[in-house]
């Protein structure tokens, strides 16, 4: 496996980080997407996520991955196992999985196990990419290139966090929720309308202009691609802190208090932004939550709102696809607005 | 040929032989190199001296398939042994080495974009087998002319070394450097990996990079890559001021955006003046520093024009509904003769377009097989067979084929032709910027990609090869001046020059052309009426051959029968844009700008 750059060594890109963060404290607020210039760091990032988190604690043996601490979501084998003898647990690093462009349905849904069907003649399901990202993060490179038929069955399975396969015979139905991760150069493409509502965040990534910051990066991730491991170990201590808060933001978010007033400001802010749906305010309640949980804070205040609402509502304007004045100029003054209200 | 040009082909060069040596040390970190230069016997002389590096070359060809790429089930193997066996793919097999991109301007984005990313992540996992290092450097020839589209930016931007021989003769590849001895490369290599430059360096080589404009960080990194390997080259591991140089004037050189402003004469400011800047070729638009010089006066064109968006929606009112629908819908006019242009486009659909479900049937007659699915069919009888046969092979039978399917989806592009001449008056281009604002929408819609050609004074320009990024559209067409002659044939020719370069490209071309019709430039930009009319003629009787649908857009005061005449040559559907509106039209913007000076 190749080293990826240590997380807590990226320079910048504050906004990107953050996301990032929030998504790991609650994955349930649905993905980001990154869209920004060449060379300016995404894939890095997010392919760096799994310095993040801690491990997880699965079904042992479980092909998907299922957690033992929710019956409710289980594959059938596990759901077998619930009747009959006790399950045992283990620890599993919380997946990333890459999602290549070219990927053909059969790598991503699952297919026949050919070895075993060829070998011994049994019909067996070899799980494909979703199944590998179940309770984990699924990253999509370029996600603006991607073929239309996997934007439509990317599209099925994060709405309905389930994989369902009927083909070659095969009936299965395997449990798929995972956080949808994108980045794309929105110079070489746009994304489909449906695509980017499954996206809980959104951010923009410029290439730094500060000369200093710009040195930081070049010095980094020369002192990175001189010696891989070297530098992993320099900054494996950052990341440990880094995962530690994490982790703490992960215990919190489940006693933080939001209150009414907090929710009409979340309420009155989409309404002025004209954002189709209760996704919006769902999401961006979630995204503030993280945030709180993240800084520490026990309650919920509206300077966590201030920061994290242009990443949850900037792709959700509807906007002329030609117009080009940054939406979140416009949540900015919606902000704005509903703040001073 | 100047005395200057023949010098600074002896430095290209000059150049190319020093990128081959830096590739030999340090074929990876270094991206690579984009090789401008067409096919002949200079190209091949390099090429000849990059297979005598040492170094494995791997060519990859244009219609490679996934499964070769990046690798996939060895069928000989599998049916041999009864088992799934496996098998590495190119970029795989190419680790440690160099990929050759021939023709790299036509590789198709879906195969690029797995070079790049196998780049980036220095490993690929392919089906079921374990991911296996892919550190490689990519060498792609560019045989574009200068009005193709060029290699996307997507691997420019990672390719360190931009090397351009379209301008050399065999004279000048007489002088070669011999390559370096294994030997020399072992000691080279080990003053290389104790190179590193020191902080002062890495500022000093981030702030040329910043002040030429260049945006992304892999330059600087490369920059400073390639200085390295001039040090370790020149026997020293210390990195002096020669190799920052080295590294700065050939990977920071070509991609420089904007001259460090020393004494720039101040630009007018474009709003309302007829001439606005044009926006530099390659610059990545959106981008400009906020806090800087002088010499940033493009932005108050990315503001949103007020102006602009009234023109949009008076126009909304004078095009009627649908207008690309009953573009696409309508058949073209028949051309002469039997189907000239239309090259066989249809045939494609089992070999191109979006991957069906593999069906069962027989491979041959342009269908090819599927093997997984081949396989998976045959598996579940194996046992069945094995009986009756006796052996240990899988035993594939005719009934089990399956063969691969494609939807053929027709991607289309949109080219549009646009008068900018002095004829079409100040306003009507405004109104005809509006008229390709409203259809580019609707085009967003249905997801074609755009292509935009102006033409004024002596000849046609580019100025958006076919993109799906309408922004870039958007500006483009933001940044066009107006004024001077109708080169209209040049217009026509260039809109024909584009189609055919989509068509070989699988896509479907279709113009709309923004014009008056009344030419007064000739084909060859020479002013004259009766010659550019005929010129025009002359064009539009090849754009009806390339068989393509084409819409013209009248843009002269009152319906003007040279249009008329040219667009029924073309076989376009024929269009003009109402006046009344426009008069409308320029009361309100004159109103607003009146409003606009008061406030």
């Amino acid at each position: 496996m190749a080293q990826t750059f240590p997380f807590s060594a990226i320079v910048g890109q504050e906004e990107m980080i953050l996301a990032i963060q929030l998504l790991a404290v609650d994955p349930s607020i649905g993905g980001v997407l990154v869209l920004g210039d060449r060379g300016t760091g995404k894939s890095t990032a997010v392919r760096a996520l799994a310095d993040l988190l801690p491990p997880m604690k699965v079904i042992k043996d479980c092909l998907y991955g299922c957690d033992p601490a929710d019956g409710s979501v289980l594959c059938e084998a596990c759901q077998a196992l619930k009747s009959g003898a006790k399950r045992k647990v283990e620890s599993r690093a919380v997946p990333v999985v890459d999602l290549p462009l070219g990927a053909t349905e059969d790598r991503v849904v699952g297919a026949l196990n050919l070895e075993k069907a060829l070998s011994l003649g049994i019909k067996e399901f070899a799980p494909g990419l979703l199944a590998q990202a179940n309770r984990g993060f699924l990253y999509v490179d370029e996600v603006n290139l991607l073929e239309d038929h996997l934007v439509d069955l990317l599209i099925d399975v994060a709405a309905s966090g389930e994989n369902l396969v009927e083909r070659e015979g095969l009936s299965v139905r395997h449990p798929a929720r995972f956080v949808l991760v994108g980045s794309g150069n929105p110079e070489e493409g746009e994304l489909r309308p449906q695509l980017l509502d499954r996206f809980g965040l959104s951010v923009e990534v410029k290439t730094p202009q500060d000369l200093a910051l710009r040195v930081q990066v070049v010095r980094r991730r020369d002192a990175f691609e001189r010696n891989p491991s070297g530098f992993r170990a320099e900054w494996d201590k950052a990341n440990h802190k880094l995962r530690q808060r994490i982790v703490r933001g992960q215990k919190a978010i489940q006693n933080i208090d939001v209150g009414d007033a907090m929710l009409l400001l979340c309420a009155a802010l989409c309404h002025k932004l004209g954002t189709d749906g209760l996704r919006a305010e769902l999401t961006l309640l979630r995204a503030t939550r993280a945030y709180a949980a993240l800084q520490g804070d026990a309650v919920v205040g509206r300077e966590h709102l201030r920061i994290v609402a242009p990443l949850a509502l900037r792709h959700r304007l509807r906007r002329n696809p030609l117009d080009d004045t940054g939406s979140g100029v416009r949540v900015q003054r919606a902000l704005d607005e509903v703040l001073a209200a | 040929m100047t005395e200057a040009e023949a010098a600074s082909a002896t430095q290209a060069w000059q150049d190319a032989q020093l990128a081959l040596m830096a590739l030999q040390l340090e074929p990876q970190r270094l991206g690579g190199i984009w090789l401008r230069a067409g096919h002949g016997p200079v190209r091949e002389a390099w090429l000849a001296r990059l297979q005598g590096l040492g170094l494995p070359v791997r060519k990859i060809p244009n219609q490679v398939d996934d499964e070769r790429l990046l690798g996939g089930i060895d069928l000989a193997q599998t049916l041999q042994s009864g088992r799934l066996v496996h098998q590495s793919g190119l970029l795989a097999q190419s680790d440690g080495g160099l990929v050759l991109l021939p023709m790299a301007e036509r590789l198709a984005p879906q195969t690029l974009a797995h070079i790049t990313q196998a780049q980036d992540r220095t490993s690929v996992a392919s089906q079921g087998a374990q991911a296996s290092p892919t550190r490689f450097g990519v060498v792609a020839l560019d045989e574009s002319e200068d009005d193709q589209a060029s290699l996307p930016a997507r691997l420019t931007d990672r390719l360190g070394l931009w090397i351009d021989l379209r301008n050399n003769s065999l004279a000048d590849t007489r002088e070669t450097l011999e390559p370096l001895s294994a030997h020399e490369v072992a000691e080279a290599q080990a003053l290389l990996a104790r190179a590193e430059p020191t902080p002062e360096q890495v500022h000093a080589m981030c702030q040329t990079a910043h002040v030429l404009g260049i945006d992304s960080l892999r330059p600087p990194l490369m920059a400073l890559r390639l200085a390295a390997v001039q040090a370790a080259l020149e026997g020293r591991c210390e990195l002096e001021e020669s190799d920052l140089a080295v590294g700065a004037r050939l990977v920071l050189g070509p991609r420089a955006t904007r001259i460090p402003a020393t004494q720039q004469e101040a630009e007018p400011e474009p709003q309302d003046s007829t001439e606005p800047p044009e926006p530099p070729d390659d610059q990545e638009p959106d981008d400009e520093p906020p806090d800087d010089s002088p010499e940033d006066a493009q932005e108050p064109q990315d503001l949103p024009d007020p102006a602009a968006e009234v023109l949009l929606a008076a126009t909304l009112a004078s095009l009627p509904p649908h207008l690309l629908d009953r573009l696409l819908m309508g058949q073209p006019a028949k051309t002469s003769g039997s189907s000239v242009g239309s090259s066989g486009q249809a045939g494609k659909s089992k070999l191109r377009g979006r991957p069906l479900e593999p069906r069962p049937g027989k491979p041959g007659a342009g269908a090819r097989l599927h093997v997984l699915a081949t396989l998976r069919a045959a598996a579940l009888k194996q046992k069945l067979r094995a009986r009756s046969a006796g052996s240990g092979r899988v035993q594939i039978r005719a009934e089990d084929f399956f063969v691969r399917r494609f939807a053929q989806r027709t991607p289309s592009c949109l080219i549009f032709s646009l008068d900018a001449s002095g004829s079409a008056a100040q306003q009507r281009l405004a109104e005809a910027k509006g008229a390709v604002e409203l259809l580019l929408q609707d085009s967003y819609a249905r997801r074609d990609s755009v292509c935009v050609i102006a033409f004024r004074m002596a000849q046609a320009q580019v100025l958006l090869p076919p993109t799906r990024s309408l922004l870039r559209a958007k500006r483009a067409l933001a940044g066009l001046p107006g004024g001077g002659g109708t080169p209209l044939a040049s217009g026509l020719q260039a809109a024909v020059v584009q189609a055919k370069a989509l068509q070989r490209a699988g896509t479907t071309p279709m113009l709309v052309m923004l014009s008056d019709g009344r030419a007064n430039v000739s084909a060859n930009g020479v002013g004259g009426r009766a010659q550019a009319q005929l010129d025009a003629q002359a064009w539009a009787v090849q754009w009806r051959l390339c068989g393509c649908a084409s819409l013209w857009i009248d843009t002269s005061p009152q319906p003007e029968p040279r249009a008329q005449e040219l667009a029924q040559a073309m076989g376009a559907h024929y269009f003009p844009m109402p006046y009344v509106q426009a008069q409308r039209m320029a009361a309100v913007v004159q109103d607003l700008g009146n409003a606009m000076r008061r406030a």
